[in-house]
């Protein structure tokens, strides 16, 4: 199956949020009442219910001032954190190359919140399991685009065959010049979701400039969990290697003993 | 009981001993469920995965008490090594290695179950905080709840491995030692062999418990 991608040219959005609610509307996710705290960032942060936001942002600029609006959510890892971590399979990858959760296996242990290098698994208290974008896996099994990507109306988001996707955000960032750059494809051996930039990652709230899995990670999966099952097979040969060539510690006076049990 | 046994241990030890092994076993069992994918069946005995997480947490909680109760039963006999003796029978091995022709004469423990206890001690501790946070990981830092997942599987490679070391030297690799923790009485003929001196100790502070001898005095731990 081919590999698919969204990408999130941020130099079109104009912050209108109508991916954040047509994400709600097809996943059938409740808002929560809201208050005004000084931004037009709402709600403030991903949520358990809430799998893309747009976030906003206001940069000085000598006279006057930039304002950035930004799509967070999950990136689709190629190689993801979460995945590695899950104990129960519930995050998995799927056909297209993206990451998805099946909530029926998850068993709310947090470990891939811990693991995300972009913070994007959201824990809810009530159902006790984790929640987070999976790309409307069951729209692309119907040949449909994302909710996002479908209710997008400058063409902000698009959505397709990862090479085409890499392509176009090649081509767009070269249009756009100056501090333009594409985002997701040098990290995680790639993420299913790709940015092009207007400006350096690094000016992004909440944008990892050179994301990775963490080493604490690799170190335990990759290292500690076969040593475990090594370590413990090894000592277990090397019992039965002593009891067959060097022999178990007998009292010396073993034998001497009266008494038959 | 057969006369002439010698108490090695008492039933609070016992007991003691033998909640901690098998809470040890039971997190052991149930975190391989959740370490490896292909292990995941252990959780279907217990009703599901997200069953087998709460079994392993409560049992977290047993093994935390009988820990503490392990450590303060065990640490003065078990906790010290007693320089030079235990250094020289660790030179040789404690004969367990290769032929040793006299093995220096130990206490109560040898500097192997010693150097045990430590471990499970250390281990023991280590994995009871790591755990905790590993329960409430949204509670602290992501870089630190990322570091204690490292340290709880490094604290199972060194428990898992050295459950089976203890399991083949308490049962076949050392005959008669079961015992100690079975029915706490032991022959004289192996206390000589494994504890020689303090079976000399006891016997010259007349503290020794004896199947079908009068006791002079009472051993114990004053717990």
């Amino acid at each position: 199956m081919a590999q698919k991608t969204k990408l999130i040219d941020v130099s079109k959005c104009t912050g209108c949020r109508g991916c954040q609610l047509a994400c709600k509307q097809w996943n059938q996710q409740p808002a929560a009442q809201t208050e005004n705290y000084g931004t037009y960032q709402n709600p403030p942060d991903l949520q358990s219910n809430t799998w893309t936001l747009i976030r906003f942002q206001e940069i000085a600029d000598k006279d006057s001032v930039k304002w950035l609006f930004r799509k967070d959510g999950c990136m689709h890892c190629t190689d993801a954190a979460c995945v590695k971590v899950c104990p129960s399979g519930a995050l998995h990858y799927t056909e297209y190359g993206t990451v998805a959760i099946n909530n029926e296996r998850c068993i709310g242990c947090k470990e891939c919140v811990s693991a995300c290098p972009f913070d994007i698994p959201r824990y809810d208290r009530v159902t006790d399991k984790i929640y987070k974008c999976d790309l409307c896996l069951t729209r692309i099994q119907a040949a449909l685009e994302p909710a996002c990507v479908k209710a997008c109306p400058t063409g902000a988001l698009k959505f397709g065959d990862r090479a085409d996707m890499l392509k176009l955000a090649y081509k767009r960032a070269a249009e756009l010049g100056g501090n333009a750059n594409v985002y997701g494809d040098k990290f995680v051996d790639g993420t299913h979701v790709l940015y092009v930039l207007q400006e350096k990652p690094s000016t992004y709230e909440k944008l990892p400039a050179n994301p990775s899995v963490p080493l604490s990670i690799i170190a335990w999966k990759d290292l500690l969990k076969p040593l475990s099952l090594l370590a413990a097979g090894g000592v277990i040969a090397g019992s039965f290697l002593h009891y067959i060539i060097h022999g178990p510690k007998l009292p010396d006076e073993d034998q001497n003993h009266k008494g038959g049990e | 009981m057969r006369k002439g046994l010698i108490q090695a241990t008492d039933a609070f030890e016992r007991i003691v001993h033998w909640s901690l092994a098998i809470s040890c076993l039971i997190l052991c069992i149930t975190g391989l469920g959740m370490m490896f994918q292909s292990f995941n069946f252990i959780g279907t005995i217990m009703g599901g995965l997200k069953s087998l997480k709460y079994v392993h947490n409560f049992t977290g909680l047993f093994f935390m008490a009988t820990l503490y109760f392990t450590i303060r039963m065990w640490w003065k006999e078990a906790g010290v090594f007693s320089m030079p003796e235990d250094m020289e029978w660790m030179m040789c091995a404690g004969g367990y290695l290769w032929h040793v022709d006299k093995v220096p004469e130990v206490g109560k423990y040898n500097p192997g179950q010693k150097a045990f206890f430590l471990v499970v001690a250390g281990c023991g501790v280590m994995m009871a905080i790591t755990g905790l946070i590993m329960w409430f990981p949204l509670s602290f830092p992501t870089e630190l709840v990322r570091w204690m997942f490292v340290l709880h599987a490094l604290g199972f490679v060194t428990i898992f491995a050295f459950f089976f070391v203890h399991l083949y030297l308490g049962t076949i690799g050392s005959p008669g030692s079961l015992d100690a923790m079975l029915s706490g009485w032991v022959t004289r003929a192996w206390l000589k062999k494994q504890h020689p001196k303090w079976l000399k100790e006891m016997e010259h502070e007349g503290k020794l418990v004896v199947y079908g001898e009068e006791k002079t005095s009472t051993g114990g731990h004053g717990h």
